[in-house]
């Protein structure tokens, strides 16, 4: 038969002071955990939501990210007339040739940062349904307009609509601010691809976006290219491009484990003290319920379960606290080092349900671990020593 | 000093509870070496913090924008100047496109770099020589040659990215300075590659400035004098240019720092636990004691000095193990992930051994507080008739 729970319950409340220590120890550990993985979430997800399939980057052989790739007009003409290419309802192929540079441009924290400059054409637009005015209105070619994503406006300085950006040889006028739906480009300003070309004074591309009608005409196009001797240029689909980006996401995702672990086994150690004291308190507690018939099993059963509940109470707390400060505190975007473009990526933490379940089961496992070597020890103690116990 | 011996048994009295304890905090003075050494090897200081009377001048608008060569005899005009060299960041691709193999590479002015320049690098005199001399030739961070095993007069590859040439280098020797983490080679070299910008324009410029007191004149002479030009400058220190990097890892940083902290306090109210817990079993022995004449103060101490060996003895292991066992492992076990280009000044440092010693101290004397009090307060008639 089983101890009652209750019997563990109420020994959890019994100690208030042990008790409350072990499980702020449980919580803060899978705050932590929690917010680590958030992060990696977070980036990673900024670098794969909405890349398309369909849109294929045509860059210079070799280059890891647009702005290291130079594509000229020639290139860029010759692009035009490569078949498998949609086209928009004026008949026109879906090709945006567009140019990279970076601004290190004031964040609101007073510090600075790169930003990516993308300079694009209606054509661009078409391109990317994701990405919509919300604010403000579309830049005009030839007057040296600027959109920015909600996003960077709520981290770097001055990105008010009616603002002007102002760095090195830049003059910039911000007229709108755009959503990117979660995506990369959120951490961009956008202007007319001419007028960038003027201001940083180079007559070339960086790189040329091709949506395909389909990804097996992306595939066929990327061979097109690939094959194509008087371009010496590669295609990409915009997944792929993105996907090579995650190493960004790299450092974070070691950091997660190495606090993950070392910060799990450490608290287990803390419960598994806290549970040992408790069997060598409860001896005689112990040796009379052995004594009216529970059997060992049942003793090692109930002390397990007694951890459980102690570090599940963690648990929860700690995925509740995680909760409240994303939701609440950390609201705004953050962003990390994009380390093939070297801007800045923005993104939000992400507490997806996978993650609360992983904090949840993260703190069972503590409960597991620290609770199974004491709830052996108490399995094993002798009726008739423990009943003698002082 | 005399009840030393009493302390240590007492801290040894219950084996399972100290290891299990002890376990928990070597466990956390790990991850906080570990992650400490992370950021100091993020942040690369070259002077390796002796500082350097350096200076670096970009585009205004950012890394992404060439400075034309022209600018470099105007600034080496300026009174207070001893040195400069313009510098392009090639970051060429070796052997494959993985990140693993991704490592600084900068051309420089061999005539002036090591003996004017990036004089507090550690360098044979007679490599200097060489490199000097010849012209297809590279040296790099003794970090980045134990990583890559080059031996001299091996030849290496790098293609170029946003630089559209290949170029054939050949290793003449190491240096050693603060970052170890890049290979020099010469200008000149790439100029011959015949690539868009050669003989017209660099990527930055690196210059010395002869007194550390001329560095504010310096720098905003440097950036007024090309402030209307084509090309505007923004020069920065070279601490500023590092950090600059550190500063886009943005909230990096800051949230390691957090972590740190949280994960003190998580292991502080461990040990205070402990504490608590075995102070809360020996009131009787207390009161005993307090009876045969040691005063409260004593008993404060005893409790106090034994979380504070506890905490040290945790440290002590944690640091050990955490500068000959992990951080050695860890450089060792991503050498072939996207982290290994961060991992090349990852080391342990005096610096953050000491901190480790004051934490592992802090530690011990905030968790053994509360309980070392309590039980110097126990009155003995209480303590005596308390059953455990």
């Amino acid at each position: 038969m089983a101890i009652p729970i209750k019997y563990n319950a109420r020994n959890l409340v019994n100690r208030k002071v042990s008790t409350g220590m072990t499980v702020l120890v449980i919580c803060l550990v899978v705050t932590v955990f929690l917010f680590v993985l958030a992060l990696w979430q977070g980036v990673n997800r900024t670098l794969s939501v909405n890349a398309s399939t369909r849109n294929v980057l045509t860059m210079r052989v070799g280059s890891q990210a647009e702005m290291q790739s130079v594509v000229t007009r020639d290139a860029y003409e010759m692009i035009r007339a490569l078949p498998g290419i949609e086209r928009n309802a004026k008949g026109e192929p879906l090709v945006s040739p567009e140019l990279l540079t970076l601004i290190n441009i004031p964040r609101q924290d007073g510090k600075s940062s790169n930003v990516q400059i993308r300079g694009v054409g209606p054509v661009g637009f078409e391109m990317r349904p994701g990405v919509r005015i919300v604010d403000g209105r579309i830049m005009n070619p030839g007057t040296n307009e600027a959109i920015v994503s909600k996003n960077l406006a709520t981290r770097f300085a001055g990105m008010g609509i009616g603002d002007r950006i102002k760095s090195g040889a830049f003059r910039w006028i911000i007229v709108g601010h755009f959503d990117g739906s979660g995506s990369a480009y959120e951490s961009e300003i956008w202007v007319d691809a001419k007028d960038l070309q003027a201001q940083s004074k180079r007559p070339i591309f960086s790189s040329v976006f091709v949506r395909a009608s389909d990804p097996d005409a992306a595939a066929r196009y990327i061979e097109t290219v690939k094959g194509d001797q008087r371009l010496k240029l590669e295609g990409k689909t915009e997944k792929k491009y993105y996907e090579e980006q995650m190493v960004t996401g790299a450092p974070i995702k070691v950091l997660a484990i190495l606090v993950g672990v070392f910060t799990a086994i450490g608290a287990s150690f803390g419960a598994m003290n806290t549970m040992y004291a408790q069997v060598s308190a409860r001896t005689r507690e112990i040796g009379t319920l052995r004594a009216i018939g529970f059997s060992r099993r049942s003793v090692l059963a109930s002390f397990i379960l007694e951890a459980l509940l102690l570090c599940v109470a963690g648990g929860i707390a700690g995925t509740t606290l995680a909760f409240i400060l994303f939701n609440l505190i950390l609201t705004k975007p953050t962003g990390t080092m994009n380390f093939r473009t070297f801007s800045e990526v923005l993104f939000n933490f992400r507490l997806t349900p996978p993650l609360i379940a992983g904090g949840i089961a993260f703190s069972l496992a503590m409960g597991v671990f620290g609770g199974f070597f004491p709830a052996w020890r108490a399995s094993r103690l002798k009726i008739t020593t423990a009943l003698r116990e002082v | 000093m005399k009840f030393f011996n009493l302390v240590w048994r007492n801290v040894f009295r219950k084996k399972t509870r100290t290891v299990l304890t002890t376990g928990s905090i070597v466990l956390v003075l790990v991850l906080i070496v570990v992650l400490t050494c992370l950021l100091q090897a993020m942040e690369q200081d070259p002077s390796g913090n002796r500082g350097s009377n350096r200076l670096v001048v970009q585009h205004a608008t950012g890394l992404a924008n060439f400075l034309p060569l022209s600018q470099r005899q105007r600034i080496e005009q300026i009174p207070g100047v001893v040195a400069v060299s313009p510098q392009i960041w090639f970051g060429g691709v070796y052997r494959d496109d993985k990140p693993e193999n991704f490592f600084g590479q900068l051309s420089c002015d061999p005539e002036i770099f090591f003996t004017k320049l990036f004089d507090d690098a550690t360098i044979d005199p007679a490599i200097e020589k060489e490199f000097r001399a010849t012209q297809n030739s590279f040296v790099a961070g003794q970090s980045l040659v134990n990583k890559f095993h080059w031996k001299k007069g091996e030849h290496i590859m790098l293609r170029g990215t946003y630089i559209p040439v290949t170029l054939d280098l050949v290793f003449v020797g190491a240096y050693r300075s603060g970052d170890e983490s890049n290979a020099f080679f010469h200008n000149e070299y790439l100029n011959q590659a015949k690539w868009f910008g050669a003989n017209r324009v660099t990527g930055i410029y690196y210059l010395k400035v002869a007194d550390a007191a001329d560095l504010p004149r310096v720098t905003s002479t440097i950036d007024k004098m090309f402030e209307n030009s084509d090309a505007p400058t923004k020069t920065l220190t070279e601490k500023q240019f590092q950090a600059s990097f550190m500063e886009m890892m943005g909230n990096i940083k800051g949230l390691i720092r957090w972590i740190s902290l949280i994960i003190l306090f998580a292991v502080t109210l461990i040990v205070a636990n402990t504490v608590a817990m075995s102070a809360r079993e020996r009131v009787t022995e207390i009161s005993v004691m307090r009876t045969l004449g040691f005063r409260p103060g004593h008993i404060l101490g005893f409790i106090l000095s034994e979380a504070v060996l506890m905490s040290l003895l945790g440290g002590l292991l944690g640091v050990v193990l955490a500068k000959y066992l992990f951080v050695p492992g860890m450089v060792k076990g991503m050498a072939t992930t996207p982290m290994a280009p961060f991992l090349i000044n990852f080391k342990v440092t005096g610096s953050v051994l000491l901190a480790a010693f004051l934490i592992s101290v802090g530690v011990g004397v905030l968790a053994g507080f509360v309980p070392a009090i309590r039980s110097s307060r126990i009155r003995i008639v209480d303590g005596l008739r308390q059953v455990v």
